[in-house]
């Protein structure tokens, strides 16, 4: 299963690439111009949540850019808790 | 310098890039030759606007570039065989494979995603 | 585990860099070592001794300079995406004829078999963009 690193905004192919290669069981991680798909009520929210993938996004990523509560189901943490991730999976791709 | 020490790890390069309009194609193309040289297994992925590097007939010489097409022609001379492309991309830029400098497999999004977890390692670039 | 980090993000634009930096010390603090950080394309720039950042900003170079003397974390530029952007080494200025070396003597100068050998000898390969 896969960790993906999303650090591209909604708007980009990244965005669309990553999407598309998302499947049941691997992870996503906004950060960076990534955390703008945590904002509730937009479409690419919900075409993420729509993947089946466990979501996540850096909280201090996600403060900087004003989205001090993320979407529901987006969970956010720090940067231990990213390690953790990477621990847990076996390998990372990086979007951006 | 030997990596012959390790154990091989496999190593997906996901190639996302335009040829030309950032400097990450040229550098992808650079790890992935770097890699084979070592006699480490690696293997590339094309996806979405990356299958434009896959045109045929890019003539670099009049801005001076490094081709692209043509260092991508080059794979099989490193022993670098296994080259796939997004079948989605490739039908959205309506491009001809027959004539792309790399002969590859086309794949849909399921069965990308079914290679990438057969490697160690994913390189996006 | 053994990790090995790419980083890609120019010192100067988003903050990939930055993250990579603090990524890379929770790696350390939760017990795990890491074998090299390989910085290619932009990611070359964080590799400067030229960087000057205003003083309500934090400079990414600082956190990477402090992981490579606490914990000897080994910081590899890519020299081929080095010298396009400017970034030499004494060898580098003296064999290209140029006025003065640019880089942070926390970084070392090599080519991609350091990437090779890394993503060999490493369990994790994490890699930052944008």
């Amino acid at each position: 299963m896969i960790l993906h690193t999303l650090n591209a905004l909604p708007s980009s192919a990244a965005f669309g690439d990553c999407l598309k290669l998302l499947q049941p069981g691997d992870a996503v991680v906004l950060l960076g111009d990534g955390v703008y798909a945590a904002l509730e009520d937009t479409s690419p929210c919900d075409e993420l949540r729509a993947t089946g993938v466990e979501l996540f996004i850096l909280q201090a990523d996600a403060l900087l850019a004003g989205i001090d509560r993320p979407a529901e189901g987006c969970n956010s943490i720090g940067m231990d808790e990213l390690v953790a991730l990477t621990e847990r999976f076996p390998r990372q791709l990086a979007w951006y | 310098m030997t990596v012959a020490d390790a154990d091989k790890k496999p190593l997906l390069i996901v190639m996302r890039q335009s040829p030309y309009g950032t400097s990450l194609a040229k550098a992808a193309v650079d790890v992935a030759l770097a890699t084979a040289a070592f006699d480490q297994l690696v293997d590339l992925l094309f996806v979405g606007d990356g299958v434009l590097q896959l045109l045929a007939g890019q003539d670099s010489q009049s801005l001076g570039k490094k081709n692209i097409g043509r260092q991508l022609a080059s794979l099989p001379l490193y022993d670098i065989n296994q080259v796939y492309f997004d079948a989605e991309a490739v039908s959205r830029y309506n491009l001809d494979m027959s004539s792309s400098p790399v002969t590859a497999k086309l794949l849909n999004p399921q069965e990308m995603q079914q290679l990438m977890v057969a490697y160690d390692h994913l390189l996006g670039l | 585990m053994i990790y090995s980090l790419l980083v890609l993000s120019s010192p100067a634009s988003g903050h990939g860099s930055r993250t990579g930096a603090e990524f890379a010390r929770s790696v350390i603090a939760r017990g795990h070592s890491i074998h090299r950080v390989f910085f290619l394309d932009a990611g070359t720039l964080t590799g400067s001794c030229n960087s000057v950042f205003p003083q309500d900003e934090s400079d990414p170079a600082l956190a990477w300079e402090a992981l490579h003397r606490e914990h000897a974390v080994e910081l590899v530029l890519c020299i081929s995406s080095a010298l396009r952007y400017g970034m030499l080494d004494e060898t580098e200025a003296t064999r290209y004829e140029r006025p003065s070396a640019s880089i942070n003597p926390a970084f070392t100068v090599s080519g991609l078999g350091q990437l090779v050998d890394a993503c060999a000898h490493s369990d994790r390969l994490i890699t930052f963009g944008g």
